[in-house]
């Protein structure tokens, strides 16, 4: 039920900074600094130490660049999960600073002045760690994208495509409470993990005004800094796109109006399309409780938790829903059924063996409910179902639910 | 007495003709009645002298024979006591069973007299080649003084004086080395290699009939010297029994030595690798520690060389910094070292810390914590604690071997490689261990037997725990006891056939035979006798764990006998009603005798036999084979192949070995599916027992190994003949004689109705494999492993066993919410999604399946939660859905009856 984030420099183990999620008091500094102290102190012994885990805890110590350590320790989730989330962090610190502030490190205050901007960014990511406990954003799963499938998607893509002409940048895309509801060609084609943070960015703070914040791509562009700049369109609907300097802000602004005002009634109807994130036309079996539809190549997905139609007394509450779906892939899919894309280099016999055997569905039954994921071609559609459902019948329903999903040209899936 | 046997059986074969050799036999009887059985009541056993004089400890360990002709008569003679103890043990009347005893070794020495034969007519053994330019060494040896005088009738004259154990080269005359005995100068001595020929004692030539009067002339030398010749260029022709005798026996010595040969430089190879274990005691950890105080021990030596003795701060700071930060003890962490990621479990012992590490690419996160449970129940079990089986010198040097045994096996992917083997091993060996997941669980492998065997079984435990002597013995015995049995059970080759432990106490038995390499040495080489003897301290025993029970205050003794693939494993209690327990106590020979009859007799029943067959059953009949893509066109070839040898040159042969096993076969047809010829019956039951249905050359190799099994089964029919036959002589006392071979007949056919009910719903079976796990009964019930191996098999199975391991430790935050006080539920930080699941499945595709259109499988694990947890894991092919319950209660059902 809670998790901590650190970081600081690996030379000197000064703290740059630390954050925390849930009920936990904050660390006092001498841990911080003895939990700094265990990974420098093995070092010149030729030993380093990446993780340990406890009967409710897992931690991890990850180096960056040789230059910044990020700890971070959290209760209930799988070290791999924490370890990526780690990354994300180090990621999200990239984003705003660049590598080679980092990599210098001259002055520590300016450095930690400059990464406020991200610290929301990095309690945003703390909210991917599926501790068990539900909150606000239980919908976000480390290292994929959500998105959210509008039956209007298809009209909106046309405008962004003429506003991309206008402001002349090709990477942009409209955001629909954080989740990304259409985006150009070349946006898609930036890594998974910096189109995740950009949308954490853009909803970070407030939603309101126009950002215009100079970034550096983690993966693209570690040196050269991109304006990113985001405007609300209607509230809850915000439009995104990298930049060099030119257009002006201002500039930019009048472009979005100029190009959407004419589709607001879309922009308005796309925004009912939430929380449910799919057209509320779709028939779904009344037995189940969530959906989670993932695409492993591009790394995005949707997720859904199904409002009950009927009253009837449920056993889980809406948003815990969203845990367990999420728990269930970390736990049962992302190692069973998706293909780790980065091979691990120290022992490269297990992955060839584990590539011979992916799977291709993947169930867990519980006392309360039941979890089923099937695999076809680049899409994984998970399911809560309630337990009621027989487990030889979750096949079928599932694999219904995933023809409809995936056919449908206007959602852009 | 070795001379003695081996003049007898000289002469035997010198003189064929039937009453010279009853002369010499009569000759040998006297002599030997006058030597070893002159005190008829107790025969001083022949492990007597093994016996740790500190400890009282005792391992002992008589391998099968070395060179069929030779030893065999050796072990005959010098192993009595399964034979005349079943006599003991119906009738201790001194008289009675000196004139039985006369007539067994009677018996004996014409049974010499026949493997003789058989050997002078079998010449396909092992040829050496005799290159006469084979480099000749003299070695002088000490004569030892000790053994001088009291020489023992068990052992040769070569040995007792010597240390060696000799033996004849094939042409039946010439002296070979055979092996040395346990703790003799002679091993120590490089030059004397198993195999040499040994030509001259100071200079005299020796030869099989010479040796011993040769021997004689020099017994009071202080010295001799042996002129050795190395008989190069081993040819091994169709069976190599001599070249493999050598390496299994090497095992052996490696589990009787304690003490660790060329210690220096294999510690130096262990340090190269991240392998260790420390025990820290963290209050007496000091800032200005130089000299590593706070250590109470590690291995490997020295400390400076020792990654976790260096870095052991490190370790220590975790250990109380996630405690006080997470207010949970932290179980494993992982860490790089020279580039190579290894896990570090933690087990915190009151203020002590043990730290145990093991190289990631052999043994994974979750293998290693179930791994290090098991190290620490068996070092609980073996010397009661932590504490004080690193503290106390006289344990340190097994716990020494214990670790290095275990690294060494932990390196060299599982396998139970010797000193010698791990020395020369590739170190750069980067190649990944194969999943591990029932067989690195805390539960014994059980076979189940027929219900008929099942009661023979427990009946004879339940005899030989009752320790009743009274109607055994004329006069009253007016003595306490010396034991209560706590407890008994029987394995077969690692397989659990009957226990009377409790839970607890049978794992930390079984834990102890593996660890030790018992079962490995059960399955692997049978060994004649084996008897193991070392106070231990069970977990049922020990009074820190109960606190509700009172315990006795004593001692606790486990006894381990083995012969063959049988191991029976008695834990015996000296404390209150028996004699006071003393310190150090060694083996009592009564009892050990006792315990021997006891799995005399269950191999007299057939038990073992049953076992093996119901082991052999090739596949298990509840499982089917994956089969690989390639492998069905050959599995029809070789069916064919089969067929076409039957009808042609396998036929004499067979009938040539119906002859002599004519009683076993009519058993054997039981096994196999009734094929309406009579000569295609045999053959198809040996083909399926046997399991040598290697793909490929078929008839080269499995011709061979048929060979050896009918070799076997020769040897083996002969023993239990004789077993019977004797039964047959001495049946005028023995009132069971007559249960005992009808019983054998009846549990034998037994096997016929060996028909366990398929386990997955459908008409066709598709069941790969399945493992139930009853951790808190402490039982595993699995088909036994296959030795026919494919690539789809394997894959499966590896994926299988990665897969069920990581559903088990899944299911563990089920039992362990479970388990959970209520007032801990809602502070508790657990993962509210993963409290209640118990059913984890996923669908595989494997690419080497045969099937065209079905190349899936699942595999599913399952958490049964009623009164107490039960998991069951079941890997099957896709397409008929199956219910986990009902293939549960189908399994039990069979456990059951």
């Amino acid at each position: 039920m809670s998790a901590y984030i650190m970081c600081g420099t690996s030379g000197g183990g000064l703290p740059i900074f630390s954050r925390k999620k849930g009920n936990a008091e904050a660390l006092p500094f001498s841990v911080i600094g003895s939990l700094n102290g265990i990974h420098m102190f093995g070092k010149p012994l030729g030993i380093e130490v990446l993780e340990t885990l406890t009967d409710d805890y897992a931690v991890s110590w990850r180096e960056f660049e040789d230059s910044v350590i990020i700890i971070g320790a959290a209760s209930g989730c799988s070290i791999e999960v924490l370890n990526r989330l780690l990354e994300d962090v180090f990621n999200a610190v990239v984003l705003v600073v660049g590598i080679k502030e980092i990599k210098m490190q001259r002055n520590i205050e300016r450095l930690k002045r400059e990464l406020r901007v991200c610290l929301p960014v990095i309690d945003r990511l703390l909210d991917s760690l599926d501790c068990g406990d539900s909150n606000k954003y239980s919908s976000d799963i480390v290292g994929f994208v959500e998105t959210i499938l509008c039956p209007e998607n298809h009209l909106i893509q046309i405008v962004l495509e003429s506003f991309t002409e206008c402001v002349d940048s090709l990477f942009c895309c409209v955001l629909i409470e954080g989740k990304i509801a259409v985006g150009t060609e070349s946006w898609w084609s930036l890594h998974p993990d910096e189109l995740r943070l950009l949308s954490f960015l853009a909803v970070s703070e407030n939603t309101t005004d126009s950002k215009d914040i100079p970034v550096y791509l983690p993966y693209k562009s570690l040196t050269v800094a991109f304006r990113f700049v985001v405007c609300t369109l209607i509230p809850d609907v915000q439009i995104c796109c990298l930049c060099g300097p030119k257009p002006t802000l201002t500039e930019i602004e009048h472009s979005a109006t100029q190009c959407f005002k004419n589709s607001t009634d879309i922009l308005t109807a796309a925004a009912q399309c939430l929380p449910r994130n799919f057209p509320l036309t779709y028939h779904i079996d009344s037995n189940i409780l969530g959906l989670l539809l993932i695409n492993i190549t591009t790394k995005k997905y949707m997720i859904s938790q199904i409002p009950q139609q009927s009253s009837k007394k449920t056993n889980i509450g809406n948003s815990h829903r969203l845990d367990i779906l999420r728990t269930f892939f970390y736990r049962a899919v992302m190692n069973n059924l998706i293909q780790s894309d980065k091979q691990d280099q120290s022992n490269p016999s297990v992955n060839s063996e584990i590539c011979e055997n992916i799977g291709i569905e993947t169930y867990w039954c519980s006392e309360f409910h039941k979890c089923h994921a099937l695999k076809i071609n680049d899409n994984i559609l998970c399911v809560l179902y309630n337990s009621a459902v027989p487990t030889h019948a979750l096949n079928a329903i599932t694999e219904k639910s995933f023809k409809q999903l995936i056919s449908d040209k206007q959602v852009c899936w | 007495m070795e001379s003695q046997s081996l003049l007898g059986s000289h002469n035997s074969t010198l003189n064929s003709s039937g009453s010279t050799a009853t002369v010499t036999d009569e000759e040998w009887t006297e002599d030997s009645s006058s030597s070893s059985y002159s005190d008829s009541d107790s025969t001083i056993p022949e492990w007597e002298p093994y016996v740790d004089d500190f400890t009282g400890e005792l391992l002992y360990i008589e391998c099968h024979p070395f060179v069929v002709q030779n030893k065999d008569t050796k072990n005959k003679t010098a192993l009595p006591e399964p034979l005349t103890r079943n006599n003991l043990r119906r009738s201790t009347r001194g008289k009675f069973l000196k004139l039985l005893r006369r007539r067994d070794s009677k018996r004996k020495s014409k049974k010499n007299q026949k493997s003789v034969d058989i050997n002078e007519t079998n010449t396909s053994k092992v040829k050496f080649q005799e290159l006469h330019e084979g480099e000749e060494k003299d070695v002088m040896l000490e004569i030892d003084a000790e053994n001088r005088h009291n020489l023992s009738s068990d052992k040769s004259l070569a040995e007792s004086l010597l240390g060696l154990i000799v033996s004849t080269l094939s042409d039946g005359n010439r002296v070979m080395i055979a092996g040395f005995s346990y703790d003799s100068k002679a091993r120590q001595e490089r030059n004397i290699k198993i195999g040499d020929w040994l030509k001259t004692i100071n200079n005299i030539e020796v030869n099989v009939q010479n040796l011993d009067d040769i021997l004689q002339k020099f017994i009071n030398r202080d010295d001799v010297l042996l002129k050795l010749q190395r008989v190069a260029g081993i040819e091994v022709t169709k069976d190599p029994p001599i070249n493999e005798l050598n390496i299994e026996s090497d095992f052996v010595r490696e589990l009787l030595n304690s003490k660790l040969d060329e210690e220096q430089s294999l510690s130096q190879i262990l340090c190269n690798h991240p392998v260790g274990v420390v025990y820290i005691d963290t209050e007496s950890l000091k800032e200005s520690n130089q000299n590593c105080e706070d250590v109470i021990y590690c291995f490997p030596k020295p400390f400076q060389k020792n990654t976790l003795v260096t870095s052991r701060g490190m370790f220590i700071t975790i250990n109380h910094l996630l405690f006080d930060l997470t207010k949970s003890r932290p179980k494993v962490s992982t860490i790089k070292c020279n580039g190579q990621r290894a896990n570090v479990v933690f087990t915190n012992i009151d203020k002590k810390l043990f730290l145990l590490m093991l190289p990631e690419n052999k043994i994974t996160q979750k293998e290693i914590l179930l791994l290090n449970n098991e190290i620490i129940r068996l070092l609980k079990f073996s010397y009661e604690h932590l504490d004080k089986c690193f503290t106390s010198e006289k344990y340190l040097q097994q716990v020494d071997n214990l670790f290095f045994k275990l690294f060494a096996r932990t390196l060299s992917n599982g396998l139970w490689s010797t000193t010698e083997q791990f020395g020369a091993m590739d170190n750069s060996d980067a190649k990944n261990n194969s999943p591990q997941f029932e067989h690195a669980m805390p539960v014994a492998p059980s076979l189940c037997l027929p219900y008929e065997a099942q009661v023979q079984i427990d009946d004879a435990l339940s005899e030989l725990e009752a320790s009743d002597y009274r109607d055994w013995n004329e006069e009253p015995l007016d003595c306490q006891r010396l034991f209560t049995v706590l407890g008994s059970a029987l394995f077969h080759a690692g397989y659990l056939l009957a226990t009377h432990f409790i839970q607890d106490d049978l794992v930390d038995v079984y834990c102890f035979c593996k660890q030790q390499g018992l079962f490995h040495l059960s399955k692997t080489e049978p060994v004649k006798s084996l008897v193991l003897w070392k106070e231990v301290f069970p977990s049922s025993c020990n009074v820190s764990q109960n606190t509700t029970i009172k315990i006795p205050d004593g001692k606790r003794y486990l006894l381990v006998v083995e012969s063959g693939k049988d191991i029976l494993a008695v834990i015996m209690e000296a404390a209150g009603c028996t004699e006071p327990p003393e310190e150090n106590l060694g083996p009592d020979a009564f009892y050990v005798e006792e315990a021997q009859a006891t799995l005399a007799h269950i191999q007299e029943l057939g038990l073992s036999e049953l076992s093996e067959r119901i082991l052999s059953l090739e596949p298990h009949p509840q499982i089917v084979r994956p089969l690989s893509r390639n492998n069905k066109r050959k599995s029809d070839l070789l069916t064919f192949s089969r067929s076409s040898l039957n009808s042609g040159k396998d036929l004499p042969k067979k009938n040539e070995v119906t002859s002599i096993l004519k009683k076993r076969s009519a058993d054997t047809n039981l096994v196999g599916p009734s094929i309406s010829s009579n000569s295609l019956q045999d053959d198809s039951c040996d083909g399926q027992s046997e399991g040598s249905g290697s793909q490929g050359g078929y008839s080269e190799i499995s011709d061979d190994s048929r060979k050896n099994f009918r070799r076997d089964l020769k040897y083996d029919s002969n023993d239990d003949g004789s077993d019977t036959d004797e039964y047959g002589e001495g049946s005028h006392v023995s009132i069971a004689s007559f249960d005992v071979s009808e019983m054998r007949q009846y549990i034998l056919s037994e096997i016929e109705e060996f028909q366990p009910p398929q386990l997955t719903a459908g008409s066709e079976n598709v069941l790969y494999h399945f493992v139930q796990l009853d951790i808190n009964q402490g039982i595993l019930l699995c088909p036994p492993e296959s030795r026919q191996q494919t690539t789809a098999y394997n894959l499966i199975i590896n994926n299988f066993r990665r897969i069920s391991l990581e559903i088990h430790f899944l299911f563990q935050n089920t039992i362990r919410f479970k388990n959970m006080p209520p007032q801990y539920i809602a502070k508790s930080v657990i993962n509210k999604s993963l409290v209640a699941i118990k059913e984890h499945g996923i669908l595989f595709e494997c690419p080497f399946l045969d099937d065209q259109e079905n190349k899936k499988y699942w595999v599913l694990g399952r958490l049964f939660y009623t009164s107490r947890p039960k998991e069951l894991y079941v890997c099957f092919q896709d397409g008929i859905p199956q219910n986990l319950i009902e293939i549960a209660f189908k399994i039990n059902m069979r456990s059951v009856t």
